[in-house]
């Protein structure tokens, strides 16, 4: 990991990208972005966590993405999943490049769930702005701000992560777990959280990425 | 899509399924399972959310899609419609239990319907996934036939159930008088002269007489001790009315009430007879005495006693009467079809030879050995309750020119021996396979010549001949006799492989009537439409397996049971795969058994036609996986023997 982070931030700029990473950071522009005032049921939701090095998006290391798609009516599917590892890897730096590409290409503009939106947006923003020039601005559906909303019966304010899981009897599994565990883990909140919006009449894709702004928007600014 | 994006696409799938492999690592069967089995699961397993209330799967939901797994949660299987077909009518399933196997497995709508009691995740598995993993796993494939098995056990205990709800009817004192006793009692109005009314009662053979009203309301009763009390001795004339030498004001009980309250007016009262009426207290039937005791259990040791002691077939008459009550307890109390149909075989061998020892009285064969042997089901310890003679004689005679005087004299006994049978409810043969045809009564030599000439020369009769003698057993005399016939039966049969091939071909001419759009078909009896003949289509396909197995692996025993049991062992067939086959062999026994009791007339010959509509929900499943054991068998012979 020793020249990771050159490898990751400084080494790249967007003017000097081989050639087959320009077009594909051009076909994945003009692809088309996903319907969103379908139904829940239509829609492929990714559920998306990261591994890094600290908290701070500005001068902490992305470590690694793990991502796993919610879809054909609230399901996890094993065989619609991506797991990036940066820790381990040895590759050079158009390698990086390529691999960030293939997150977008696996994401296909599919709205992103996670849990606190701006650590893991953060992180995911700056990187691809520093390496491949590009304004990561993906719909983003953020359970740390929805949750207290939908299930104001458990609790109404902010909470960790692990004290939710607690409060719908998620097994936490163990101390620690790895991104793609965690990734699962959200999996199974956002779906509970589907089944939740859908009786509240939330029932597009754009009406709850609509609820989860402005949850966030209300906590903030009330 | 580039390779760096399918590799990381799967590398993210190997994730999510190690999840899921740390899941099924901890609940059987699939910490039981191998590794590449465990992985198609975890790689083709979604994992849903079913918030608590909701509906996973029903029978309005179609064929089922998916094997459901409980990851999570609790849900609660309840039984559709409103007839309970299983011992639970609701059923709670939680984390690491799967459902609805039976279903996923046979391709079709599930008969329960399962609802998240809790807020529950399920991993789905796609049927066809779920079947791959089936064929492929051996450690699954077992847990889902014992699930299935286990399906056939809880139905036999359902049909326990109905069968002791009707033998309690039957035997115990709580039963309703509606149910006991005569039903049309003799009656006559009160003003009928002494004399016609005696003259009534000699006529129907009937000890008492009820004397009613044009309104059909009981208002005396007369019977035979009154006739000495108070007509003879009180000099009554012949011509006065009959209501004045009855007894007035006769005890009488509603419908409704039990044998248990006729037993306490009679021993109160110190009468022999009670009224019974119904709510309007018009006459409905008579309940005597002995019609209570009637109701009392028969015990096996008293039928053997009264077997062995009876000196005559009137004795044994009763005595097999008394076989079939005590087969239909013991049914009620839950013994399963193999061992009741040995059991009724045992009892049925120890009439049989009563019979065949009161016949030696008049017929001496001393110093000559000889053998009574049974054949087809009897031979085989399968017998039901409706079983017709199929019966032999072996004997050894060393002097050639005294085999046809002998064997006349044999001829006469058996047919002595045949008539007494028929007397006790085994009717004779209508292929006349009798021991008094004389072609079924040969020497030693003759019946191994006539063994040889089947085999050598695989004709449909001689193929034919072979289902019904080859299952032959000693009931009588010399055992040795048949020892050496079933000698050279084996090995004869093991050295002629064409025989069995024969046999083998034979066999798969009738199919298990399982239907490609509807469960069963039942039209295969043009005269018989909606029914299936159970014997025909289904236990006669495990039997004449059985046979050819037996035969090729020189199995001595004649039941079809132990035939598959030991055979299997031979053949190194695994015991589950066997054990399932035998649980269909059972369920169609229990079938017929149930049938020909519940359903035939008491005294007459049952038939093995059901109708599959008129079998609950959960009979139905299991005569078709019985069927579908019946196929199998078939399969492997159709293997085995390169039959096509």
């Amino acid at each position: 990991m020793f020249s990771l982070k050159k490898l990751l931030f400084k080494a790249g700029s967007p003017e000097h990208l081989p050639d087959d990473v320009r077009a594909a950071i051009e076909a994945w522009r003009n692809l088309p972005a996903p319907e969103l005032d379908d139904a829940h049921f239509h829609v492929r939701y990714l559920v998306i966590d990261i591994v890094s090095t600290g908290l701070n998006p500005d001068s902490d290391e992305l470590l690694g993405i793990a991502a796993t798609a919610v879809s054909q009516g609230g399901m996890v599917q094993p065989e619609d999943a991506f797991y990036l590892d940066f820790a381990s890897f040895d590759g050079d730096s158009a390698t990086v490049d390529r691999q960030l590409m293939a997150f977008l290409q696996f994401a296909a503009k599919a709205p992103l769930v996670t849990y606190h939106v701006p650590y893991v947006g953060g992180f995911l923003q700056r990187l691809y702005k520093e390496r491949l020039g590009i304004n990561f601005e993906p719909q983003w559906v953020d359970l740390a701000w929805l949750l207290p909303v939908m299930f104001e019966e458990k609790s109404h304010t902010l909470l960790p992560l692990d004290q939710w899981l607690e409060l719908f009897g998620l097994e936490a599994g163990g101390a620690r777990r790895d991104a793609m565990a965690n990734t699962l883990m959200l999996a199974r909140l956002f779906q509970m959280l589907l089944v939740r919006v859908t009786d509240k009449d939330i029932t597009t894709a754009a009406r709850l990425i609509d609820e989860s702004r402005a949850s966030s928007f209300l906590r903030r600014t009330h | 899509m580039n390779p760096l994006e399918t590799s990381l696409r799967q590398e993210g799938r190997r994730r999510v399924a190690g999840n899921t492999l740390a899941f099924l690592k901890n609940h059987a069967p699939f910490d039981k399972m191998g590794a590449e089995a465990l992985q198609v699961f975890a790689d083709k397993a979604q994992l849903a959310f079913h918030p608590a209330g909701s509906e996973i799967v029903g029978p309005a939901a179609g064929n089922v899609r998916f094997f459901y797994l409980i990851e999570s949660g609790k849900v609660q299987a309840r039984q559709a419609g409103e007839v309970t077909v299983t011992e639970y009518s609701i059923l709670s399933l939680g984390a690491g239990e799967s459902f609805p196997i039976g279903a996923v497995t046979a391709g079709r709508p599930s008969t329960n319907t399962y609802t998240a009691v809790e807020d529950t995740f399920c991993y789905q598995l796609p049927a066809e996934d779920f079947l791959r993993l089936m064929a492929s796993s051996p450690e699954f494939n077992l847990f889902c036939t014992q699930y299935i098995a286990s399906l056939l056990d809880q139905s036999r205990r359902q049909l326990q159930l109905q069968f002791a709800q009707r033998a309690s009817e039957q035997q115990t004192l709580n039963s309703p008088l509606a149910g006991i006793g005569s039903r049309s009692p003799v009656s006559v109005a009160p003003e009928t002269p002494l004399r016609a009314a005696l003259e009534k009662m000699s006529q129907a053979g009937v000890g008492s007489l009820v004397i009613a009203g044009e309104d059909r309301q009981p208002v005396g009763v007369f019977t035979r001790s009154d006739l000495l009390d108070r007509v003879v001795l009180a000099d009554l004339p012949h011509d006065v009315p009959i209501s004045q030498a009855m007894s007035a004001n006769p005890f009488k009980l509603e419908e409704h009430a039990t044998a248990y309250d006729a037993m306490l007016a009679m021993a109160t009262h110190g009468i022999r007879h009670v009224l019974v009426t119904d709510a309007e207290g018009k006459l409905t039937g008579v309940v005597s005495e002995r019609d209570l005791f009637a109701l009392q259990r028969v015990g096996l040791r008293q039928i053997r006693q009264s077997i062995e002691g009876a000196h005559n077939v009137e004795a044994l008459q009763h005595a097999a009467a008394d076989v079939r009550q005590l087969a239909f307890n013991m049914l009620a109390q839950g013994v399963g079809a193999e061992q009741l149909t040995q059991f009724i075989s045992a009892l049925n061998d120890a009439l049989t030879r009563r019979v065949i020892q009161l016949n030696l009285d008049k017929h001496n064969f001393e110093g000559i050995d000889w053998a009574w042997l049974a054949f087809g089901s009897e031979g085989r310890d399968e017998q039901t309750f409706s079983t017709d003679q199929d019966n032999g004689i072996v004997f050894a005679c060393p002097d050639t020119d005294a085999v046809d005087a002998l064997r006349q004299r044999f001829l006469a006994y058996a047919l002595d021996v045949n008539k007494d049978l028929d007397r006790c409810g085994f009717p004779l043969c209508k292929g006349n396979i009798m021991a008094s045809n004389p072609q079924w009564c040969l020497t030693l030599d003759e019946w191994r010549d006539q063994f040889s000439n089947w085999i050598r020369v695989p004709q449909p009769e001689a193929l034919l001949n072979a289902t019904i003698f080859f299952d032959f057993r000693p009931l009588f005399g010399k055992i040795e006799l048949a020892e050496s016939m079933r000698r050279h039966l084996l090995a004869q049969t093991s050295s002629n492989p064409m025989f069995l091939r024969a046999m083998a071909h034979n066999a798969l001419d009738v199919e298990p009537p399982l239907g490609k759009i509807r469960d069963f078909l039942t039209d295969l009896e043009p005269d018989q439409p909606g029914k299936i003949d159970l014997k025909k289509y289904g236990s006669r396909i495990f039997v004449d397996v059985a046979r050819i197995y037996a035969l090729a692996t020189g199995v001595h025993n004649t039941n079809s049971v132990q035939r598959l049991r030991l055979a299997s062992k031979r053949l190194s067939i695994r015991d589950e795969e066997i054990n399932a086959i035998l649980e269909g062999l059972d369920f169609i026994q229990l079938l017929r058994l149930q049938h020909q009791y519940l359903e035939g007339e008491p005294g007459t010959q049952g038939d093995n036609l059901i109708n599959p509509d008129t079998l609950n929900e959960l009979d139905r499943r299991i005569l078709k996986e019985s069927f579908r054991q019946a196929r199998k068998l078939q399969t492997r012979l159709k293997l085995d023997y390169q039959v096509n």
